[in-house]
């Protein structure tokens, strides 16, 4: 019996268990991977540049089906799972990607609301001051009615940034989040992703990036890939600094 | 002997990889309107929103064209039509070439031919530049199905379209046709109104439909198809879309001459010459 959260099923665990994955002529990113991640935590995913940070993380998020192994979440192989059935699961789990991904042909406002009335989540008047909030906090409402393509880099990476968080998810699964946003920026997308984990169920948030200051600001635990392998320092991460 | 093993083994990859793509195409319609029908977690207005766009891209947009066009095609068909008529003294079957060449043949694959040029490559460049931007990539991360979000109602907007497109551009080349031919004829309206509505059938609105029908399914599927087939770079764009244009004609152009084949034997059949 799954237990739901709205329409999600409440996420506990997401362990994998002997998962491989290969990108075509590459190495591989994960040889028969064993990991159980660590849950209610802000995780950071180390690795060399180009060891698959960013695959590991879509792995996580169910946009890349592994060649081989589980990936179980509440214990339940989402691997063979159909999108219908990984729906629920996928409600729960926020993306963001490093670059990309706004929808072109609609405006920053619309790219915010569309998961929101999609899915029929929340009805039209609060899904608007759900986006509305968040374009004040940040000071974009002048920009709610551009589209992407006609807007500054650092509006559209905070509007990625965003976007998956409108739906208020367990899983927060942030790629490179702090290139291009500036330090003011960056440090009040914390504050909201804090904000998130206190009022708005979310639990589990990992984190690839190499900036060691934007980091520094997030308490977290470490976990490294290395040679196609996952694994986590009982001692590894940091606390903190305050703001 | 090495050649003809060759071209047999030529022929049969060419074969296959054909086979192999019509089955592909088959299974993305069947799944996107499987997931457009089914799917009771989507909101059917913002599939709807889509839906209306491309109604309005795809139809409403192609209108000014269609309309020179259908004069244009209505004229010539008139005019060649009456005067050949004339001298053979059969003005009376005047009704019967605007049917059989207008509604029948040339209606359906002018338009679709139109819709191809306008609306198969703005949906193949528009699809695949969404894949090169990783936007289908965002929409699966937000639990929105690409079939049912884009597939969907692209392919039901552009049968809607090119049907009306297809209604629209059989009308204006009848009225048309004749406005134009009074320039050089004076034919009385009721003659001609009478010739046409006498010669339409049950039968002709069985192929304007299936035609018309068709068509827009291939052409959109088609696009959709080869849009999504871009893997991750914005260079593949205008490959996919000049193969979108390509493998539209064909496909469309096939289909509607084997309709006419079926009809012509059908015909022939019913005459007793078969």
């Amino acid at each position: 019996m799954i237990e739901l959260s709205g329409q999600a099923p409440i996420i506990k665990s997401l362990k994998f268990e002997g998962l491989f994955f290969q990108h075509e002529a590459n190495d591989p990113i994960l040889m028969n991977a064993d990991f159980d991640f660590p849950t209610n935590e802000n995780v950071l995913i180390q690795s060399v540049q180009g060891a698959g940070k960013s695959t590991l993380l879509q792995i996580l998020g169910g946009l890349i089906v592994p060649q081989s192994g589980k990936y179980l979440i509440n214990d339940s192989s989402i691997v063979d799972m159909s999108f219908e059935e990984f729906l629920p699961y996928r409600l729960a789990i926020g993306y963001t990607f490093d670059y990309g991904g706004l929808i072109n042909n609609r405006t920053i406002y619309d790219n915010l609301m569309l998961p929101l009335l999609y899915h029929k989540m929340v009805e039209v008047e609060e899904a608007s001051r759900r986006v509305m909030e968040v374009l004040k906090y940040f000071d974009l409402e002048k920009f709610k009615d551009e589209r992407p393509a006609h807007i500054p880099g650092r509006v559209r990476k905070i509007a990625c940034l965003l976007r998956p968080m409108m739906t208020h998810p367990q899983v927060l699964l942030l790629d490179d989040p702090s290139v291009g946003l500036g330090q003011e920026t960056a440090l009040k997308f914390i504050d909201l992703v804090n904000k998130h984990r206190i009022e708005r169920g979310l639990k589990h948030v990992f984190i690839s990036s190499y900036d060691e200051k934007f980091m520094s600001h997030i308490s977290h635990v470490t976990v490294h890939l290395d040679g196609g392998l996952l694994y986590a320092h009982p001692l590894d991460g940091n606390k903190a600094v305050s703001l | 002997m090495n050649t003809v093993w060759g071209r047999i083994e030529s022929l049969g990859r060419s074969i296959t990889e054909n086979l192999e793509y019509t089955y592909k195409i088959f299974l993305m319609i069947y799944l996107s309107f499987r997931a457009g029908v089914l799917d009771q977690t989507q909101s059917f207005r913002q599939i709807l929103s889509v839906l209306a766009t491309q109604i309005y891209f795809t139809g409403w947009q192609a209108m000014p064209l269609i309309s020179i066009l259908a004069l244009g095609t209505g004229g010539i068909l008139v005019i060649q039509g009456m005067s050949n008529l004339t001298l053979l003294g059969g003005t009376e079957m005047i009704g019967n070439l605007i049917v059989v060449v207008l509604v029948r043949e040339i209606g359906p694959l002018l338009t679709a031919l139109v819709v191809i040029a306008r609306s198969g490559t703005a949906v193949a460049t528009e699809v695949g530049n969404m894949r090169a931007n990783r936007e289908i990539e965002a929409l699966e991360s937000m639990g929105i199905n690409p079939l049912s979000f884009i597939v969907f109602p692209r392919i039901v907007g552009g049968v809607v379209s090119v049907l009306c497109l297809a209604f629209y551009f059989m009308l204006i080349a009848i009225i048309g046709g004749y406005l134009i031919t009074q320039f050089f004829n004076n034919i009385p309206f009721s003659f001609y109104s009478e010739s046409i509505l006498r010669a339409f059938g049950k039968e002709d609105v069985a192929i304007f439909l299936l035609k018309n029908g068709f068509s827009g399914v291939i052409i959109f599927v088609v696009s959709c198809f080869q849009g999504l087939s871009v893997q991750k770079s914005p260079h593949e764009v205008p490959q996919v879309t000049t193969q979108a244009v390509v493998k539209s004609i064909i496909y469309v152009t096939v289909f509607n001459l084997a309709v006419t084949a079926v009809v012509y034997l059908n015909q022939l059949k019913k005459l007793g010459v078969l």
